[in-house]
Parts: C-alpha cells; structure tokens; sequence
C-alpha cells in the first residue's frame, strides 16, 4: 500500500493529537498537571503499541481501534477541560477499556464459547436476571432507573445488556432451524409456530424492562436494532410491518398516558416557552452549538459547563461549542468511518453468528451515536444515552470497548477466511 | 446473498441518518444561530465578560455614572451611584433579567468582546494589569440630568435637552423610574416588569404621545413652505367644519389675525382653517420632512413618530392641523422639531456616546457629527424662529421666559389619547435658548398632568434652561 510509506499514517495522527492535547491538558490544570503528562505518555504508548500488535500480528480490522481511540482521545480532552477530576479519571478507565478490548478479543478469538449453542439460553437469562437486580436494587439517577452500585461503583448493567442481546441475535439466526416451538392445534389444523416469534418476545420483553426503567434512549435503541435484526435476516415482510406499526401504536399509547414521554416531545418541538424549566437542558445545549459558530471558541474558551450533564449525555455540544460545527461534523464522520469498517466487516464473513453479532454492534454504534447527537441539537426528541466512546462513564467505556473487541475478533476471522481463501488459490 | 443486501440498506440508512446530523449542524449554524444565540436566556451574553471587568459609563464631564467591582467569586457588581437618575439612560445589567438601554446596545463594547481588546488583554495580562472592557463617555451633562430629574418631580412624564448644534444629548430623564442595581431589578421583576406604570419603558423614546399644540410648529412651518404665511383668519373663538366645533383654550376670542399671533396665542380656530386650507397632501410632506415616520438614528430605540397617511376628511385635517388628531410623538422626536428651528432648518442625528474608550485611554471609536433631516431653509427657520420668540414673550409660552435671555418655544396642552377618561390633559413645552444662538433646546413632557403646556410645562423649560445656560 502506497499509504504506508506516507508520514500522514492515520496512527501518527492520532498519537500526534494525544500528544497536542496532552500538553495542552498540562498547562490548564492545576494541582496534578505532572501526572497527566504521564497518563498522557501511557495513553501515547497504549495506543501506539495495540496498534502495531494488532497489524503486525494480522489480527484483523486495523482502523477500528485506531478509529475509537481517536473517538477516546477526543473524549477525555474535553472531560478533563470540563473537570479535570473527571478527565483523569476517564483516562484510568480508557486504559481499564483497551484492557477490556484485547482480553475480549483474546478470548472470543480464540474460544468458540460466545458462540456455543447453549449460550442460547444462558444470554437472555443473564440480561433478565440483570434487569431484575437494576429494578430491584437500582438507584434513580436523572429520571432513569439503570444503575445499580457495586463495591461502591456505580455500574449500569444495561450497557452489558445490550451486547448480551446481540449475541443472543446472533445464536438466534444462525440456529433457527434447530429451534423447536411446540406446535398449536387449531380446529384439528396442527399450526407450526414462526421461531421468529420466540424471537421477538425475548425483545420485547428487553424492551419492556427498559421502558420500566424509563431508559427511553435505551429502548429506542433497542427496538431500531431489533427491527433492524428482522429486517436483514428475515424474510417476513409483513411481520416486520406488524412491527412497525407495533412500534408506531405503543409510542403513540406511551405518550398519551407516560407524562415522560410527553415532555420530551413537547421540549423538542418547543423548548423555548419553558427555557428556565423542561426545555432548560435542551436550550443550553444549542446556546452552546451556537456559540461555538464554524471554527468554535477554542478548548477552554468557551463555557460548556453551563450544559446540565454536559459530560455524558450532552459531551457533542461541549465539542461543537469549542471544536465548532466542524469539529463536530469531525466527530460524526469518525463514527461514520466506525460503522463503514463495521459493516465491511460484517459483508465479508459467512458464519451467520459472527455476521449478526458484528451486524449488531455496529448498528448499536451507529443509532446510538444518532440517537444523542441527534438529541442535543434538537433534530429528534432527546432521550438521554451515552456518546460511544467520548462520553464520561466506565460502564460506557467499558462495555463500548467489549463491543468493539468482539468486531475485532469477528474481523479476524473475517482475515484468516481471507487468507485461506488465497492460499487454496496458489 | 440476501442478508449482505439488506445489510449494507441498513447501513445506507444509517448513513443517511449521519449525513442529516451534518446538514442540520450546518443549516442551524447558517439560519437559526442567530435568533438563538441571542435569546436573553443565554447566559453566554453575559458570562463570556466575567473575566473581564465591564467598562464604567462617564458623562462628558468624567462623572462616574456606572462602574463595575469584582466580588470574591470573581463575578461582578455592577454599581450606579446616582440610582434611578440613568436608569433609562444606562439602563440596568442583570446575571438573570439581561440588560436593557446602553448596557445593553453597547454590550459588546463594555464587555470588551471586540478584536481590538484580545491583544490589549494579552498586553495587560503581561504588564499586570486588571483585564477590563472599555469605558463609554456620554454626552450627558451630569449635573443637567440632575435638575431635569428634580424638576420633573413626582410628574410622570418626560424631558430632553440636546444641542441643536450637534445632536448631543444633554439630559434625558423619564418618570417613573426604577432602581437598576441588579439585586433590586432581581428580587422585584415580577413586579416591575407588569407594572400599569411602565417604569421600565422611557417615555422619552419609547412612548408616543398625541403632541397637541406644539403640533403647530409644523402646520407652520406647511404654510411658510407652501406661500400660505400671509393668511389671515376672523378668530370668533370657536370655528365649525363639518359639524364639528373648534374652539380656542377658554374660548378666548383673538378677531382678525395673522400666523404670528395665531401662533403665539395658539389659537385653534386659526390653525383648524389653515389646515383645511393647507390641504392633507402638504401637511403630510411637511410632517415627513420633520421625521414623521421614519426611524431615528440613534445609541438606543427610538419608537417611530406616527402621522396618518390615510386619507383625511376636512374634519382630520382640522384636528391634526392643531395637533389633536391621531398623530403619536415622542418627547425625543419633539426636541428634534425644536432643534430644526434652532438650527437654521437642520435636525442633527441625536446621540448619547460620544466616544468608546479602551482600558489603556486610546478612542475606539468616536462619533462624528451628521445631518439627521433638512427641514427646511434658514429663511422659514427664522420666521418660525420670531414666532417662537413672540410666544415666550407675550403669549402662551411666558412662563419659559428667563431675564435676560431670549428665549424660543412653543406650548401644548394634548387631550390624553385615551380620549374621555378623567379629561386630564398632557402638558407640552418645546422650546431652545438662547434665541440668537441656541444652545439648548428641550422638550418637556408632563403625562397626564391636567394643566396647561404653558401652566405646567413652560416654567420647568424654563428653569431648566437657565440653570444651564448660567
């Protein structure tokens, strides 16, 4: 490849973005600026060396690490502009993240557990049983009821749950033939059940937890990978309409009797009559994109600390206010790029498991990424859920990089199917 | 195989959805940045200064007429020493409510969120010196502010006092007023901002009001203009034109006079024959060239004067003629009519900041002197000039008149536009000094007041004037 020989090398210019950054970083803190010079260091030296293990041992898709540690890398900036507390504990989990990263795409790369039939029970049960202990022990942190707290850490365990779904998808399609319903007598006719209603109830019942939860984020994004699911690896046309409309029914009945759900509508189509109350967070957010104009403020110039929850939910306006529009359209092209080598990945493989466990995770970064920044900027109703890989959280981060070491697992196999292929050429 | 096609349609969908992030980015940013931007909810209007000290407000003289201290949090007090006296002058600036007049249109530069204070701030953070935006120096003239408040006592109403030379505004009070340090603007908005009064509109500029005699000045000035100045009328105290009665201020009876006298004694049965004589189609180019209708220049809104361009029966004419018609003016606008006749048919732009200063004493920017309307030449200017005079001297206007001085006005009493309610009237004086050479001219505008422009009105111009001019 010609690209190879350029210095302009995608990892030189993540590593010189680090290493801007870090510096900057280092003269706008305070008290622990010398230890962010050396987090910065490792952060450097993280990425650069997990880089050049994954391509000089052929471990697959090589820019989907890189890609995500650009996403990190913008992340931690801007948290540790806005508290610098906060950015350095982000970096901390950034570092437990690439762990994750290649602990997962050790073990799902080289075992076949994840993808062994009895998994086909044990992941709904886990994601219910995990759902059970969030309603039960949970704690109520902004109107939603996700997380639960262990050893004093707050953990959000739908993060989790959400992948667990995937892979449940994936086990799902690539065994239907083997799934055994019962079959229904009806006036003496011995009807055969679709398998592809089991299927759906086990999402519903997801979906159902989450609106419990009052998780709205979550469950739109659930209900779009689901529908996504059916959409590309069913052939019923119609059941996927009856979905459809489904889908269409139960928002409209949630939003004539959940006063939730009435609100989020009314602040996105008029925020403005109630900017000291509801549509307050709404308001700030655009405020803050305006005010950061084409070019933005410049890091630290602006004044996104104004934003309510500005460092999860509310991470994209921070950005466009001192990155400006640009550095926006910036962030939403990386996580274009994301799901282009996501779906690449997904195109190339055969196994049906690997094919819907990528195919899903990457249609999870890439609605999610629409669903917040979508939000923020008042193009559809703001339902609170983390931006993949910038927003503050270890539970995000953490499960965001689990995800991502699965797509690198997948795409490894994707090159040794590949490379065998050649070989029986030659 | 058919799960990769429908694969790479949920990408294509997902893609579509990314591209319609970027393009809503864009279009905010190019067409709804700005109404939201400035919305007064955002706290960035004001924020954005907080490191930086807001500038103080001088009068021409130096007075420190608004100034700013840090507290300990580094937020800022802003601090009026002279309380309601400026409060629609300078306005009030508040962290929640915004801020209004020049704290407000002048905003960017008290912030100091120019180009031109980047490098200065950059060169006081060097020289250690306190960061702070630039300074406005007003045309006021503090102690004139002063005795314009005082005399206006407890009236509602309004005075302005320019030069007609130059525009410079001198003083301009309104009543009722508030307080506008921040903390009372703050524990009281409710109330103040639903008040029946209107404390926090200036009636100087942002209240019309019929004009009622003084109104006369430009019938006047339709006649000088079209020939008519030589017209004569049989004054029996009251004059009926389509039905309608006309009559003079205790139905005083004038007999045979002439514009002049008409003038001075402001008779109604005169001015009402003289319009329907005049015609609507000159008085409606007389009162545009007065500025009726069209926005004024100036550091602060000004609301537009009004005169009908409908068609006028000879009823309409004859009220307006005597300035009881439907006609709306402002004080401000009204000081501007009296500036025409000071100085020689030339209305000068008004204005209030006469020069931006930076923290290190250089000018930003200075205004310069410009031609607000022509109005008319120096030789009608002069014969409405001897008009004016006639008026202070022997008729309605006497109370204005300052020994020694010559002094130039016209009265007017104005039924209220609320028609009938209570019959109290709205007083008028317009007038300058001294007549040779003006140097002053003022409006005086007393809301409500239920005596005569030239009871009630006059002798404040008058004092006020003086007090100037001595």
């Amino acid at each position: 490849m010609n690209g190879s020989n350029s210095i302009f090398k995608p990892v030189r210019m993540v590593l010189l973005f680090n290493f801007l950054a870090f510096i900057l970083m280092y003269f706008y803190g305070s008290e622990n600026s010398l230890n962010v010079l050396l987090l910065g260091l490792a952060v450097i030296f993280t990425i650069g060396i997990l880089y050049h293990i994954i391509k000089v041992y052929d471990w697959g898709d090589e820019y989907l690490f890189l890609i995500a540690s650009m996403l990190c890398s913008i992340g931690i900036l801007m948290i540790y502009r806005l508290d610098p507390d906060y950015g350095i504990r982000q970096i901390k989990w950034f570092g437990l993240g690439t762990a994750v990263f290649f602990l997962t795409f050790i073990f799902l790369g080289k075992t076949k557990f994840w993808s062994s039939k009895p998994m086909i029970y044990a992941y709904p049960l886990i994601s219910i049983f995990l759902f059970s202990v969030t309603l039960i022990f949970g704690q109520r942190i902004g109107g939603a009821k996700n997380w639960i707290e262990i050893f004093g850490i707050n953990v959000q365990p739908w993060e989790i749950i959400k992948l667990l779904y995937v892979f449940y998808a994936g086990l799902f399609f690539s065994n239907r033939e083997l799934i055994y319903l019962p079959t229904v007598n009806l006036k003496g006719k011995a009807i055969k059940i679709n398998s592809i209603f089991l299927f759906s109830l086990i999402s519903y019942v997801h979906l159902g937890f989450l609106v419990l939860q009052r998780e709205w984020g979550g469950a739109v994004l659930l209900f779009l990978i689901f529908f996504s699911f059916l959409y590309a690896f069913d052939n019923h046309r119609s059941f996927l309409f009856v979905n459809g409309v489904f889908a269409l029914v139960g928002g409209f009945v949630g939003y004539l009797l959940l006063d939730h759900i009435q609100v989020r509508i009314w602040t996105w189509i008029d925020p403005w009559s109630d900017m000291a109350g509801k549509g307050y967070q709404i308001t700030q957010s655009l405020f803050a994109i305006g005010a950061g104009g084409f070019f933005g403020t410049g890091i630290g110039l602006g004044n996104p600390e104004i934003i309510p929850e500005v460092h999860t939910d509310f991470i994209f306006s921070a950005i466009c206010e001192e990155m400006g529009i640009f550095g926006g359209v910036a962030v939403v092209l990386l996580y274009f790029l994301l799901v282009y080598r996501g779906i690449k990945i997904s195109l190339r493989i055969d196994n049906i498991f690997y094919k819907a466990a990528s195919f899903g995770i990457t249609a999870i970064f890439g609605f999610q990424t629409f669903i917040i920044i979508g939000g923020v900027i008042k193009l559809v109703p703001l339902t609170g859920i983390t931006l993949p890989f910038i927003s503050y959280g270890g539970s995000s981060l953490i499960s965001t990089f689990l995800a991502l070491g699965a797509l690198q697992a997948v795409s490894m196999k994707n090159s040794f199917s590949a490379s065998k292929v050649v070989e029986a050429d030659e | 195989m058919s799960e990769n096609k429908k694969m790479l349609k949920i990408f294509v969908f997902i893609s579509i959805l990314f591209i319609t992030v970027i393009c809503y980015l864009s279009y905010f940013e190019i067409f709804l940045k700005e109404e939201v931007v400035n919305n007064s909810y955002n706290k960035r209007m004001w924020i954005t200064s907080s490191d930086r000290l807001r500038g103080s407000i001088m009068d021409r003289n130096g007075e420190v007429l608004a100034y700013s201290t840090f507290n300990n949090d580094s937020s800022q007090t802003r601090i009026y020493p002279y309380d309601e006296l400026y409060c629609h002058v300078i306005g009030y600036n508040s962290n929640i409510y915004g801020n209004s007049f020049l704290e407000s249109k002048f905003q960017k530069e008290l912030t100091g969120d120019m180009a031109t204070n980047k490098l200065l701030d950059i060169k006081n953070l060097i020289l250690g010196n306190e960061i702070r935006g630039n300074d406005l120096v007003l045309t006021i003239n503090h102690d004139l502010q002063t005795k314009a408040l005082e005399l206006l006592e407890e009236n509602s109403g309004a005075i302005v006092a320019l030069d007609p030379n130059t525009g410079e505004i001198l003083s301009m009070v309104s009543n009722p007023g508030f307080d506008p340090h921040s903390d009372y603007i703050e524990s009281n908005w409710s109330s103040i901002s639903t008040d029946d009064n209107s404390n926090l509109m200036s009636r100087a500029i942002q209240g019309t009001y019929p004009p009622g005699s003084i109104f006369k000045i430009i019938t006047s000035t339709a006649a000088i203009e079209s020939g008519l100045d030589e017209y004569i009328a049989d004054d029996q105290g009251s004059v009926t034109i389509d039905g309608k009665i006309y009559s003079n201020a205790g139905n005083e009876k004038y007999g045979i006079i002439d514009l002049g006298k008409a003038f001075s004694v402001s008779s109604n049965v005169y001015f009402a024959s003289l319009a329907i004589e005049l015609g609507s189609e000159n008085l409606l180019q007389c009162a545009l060239d007065y500025g009726f209708n069209k926005p004024i220049d100036f550091d602060l809104n000004v609301k537009k004067s009004e005169f009908s361009t409908k068609a006028f029966t000879d009823t309409d004419l004859a009220s307006t003629g005597i300035g009881q018609g439907i006609t709306m003016v402002t004080p401000l606008h009204m000081a501007l009519v009296a500036s025409a006749v000071a100085n020689d048919g030339i209305v000068m732009e008004p204005y209030l900041v006469s020069a931006v200063m930076a923290s290190d004493g250089t000018q930003i920017t200075k205004k310069s002197r410009e031609k607000l309307f022509d109005v008319i030449d120096k030789n009608s200017a002069d014969i409405l000039k001897k008009m004016m005079i006639d008026t202070v001297e022997t008729g309605t206007g006497k109370k204005a008149a300052i020994t020694g001085i010559t002094v130039a006005g016209k009265t007017g009493t104005a039924q209220n536009e609320k028609s009938d309610s209570e019959g109290k009237d709205h007083a008028w004086f317009v007038g300058f000094a001294p007549a040779d050479d003006p140097q002053i001219a003022v409006a005086v505008f007393l809301e409500y007041s239920g005596s005569s422009g030239g009871n009630a009105a006059a002798p404040i111009a008058g004092d006020l004037m003086e007090f100037y001019l001595k």
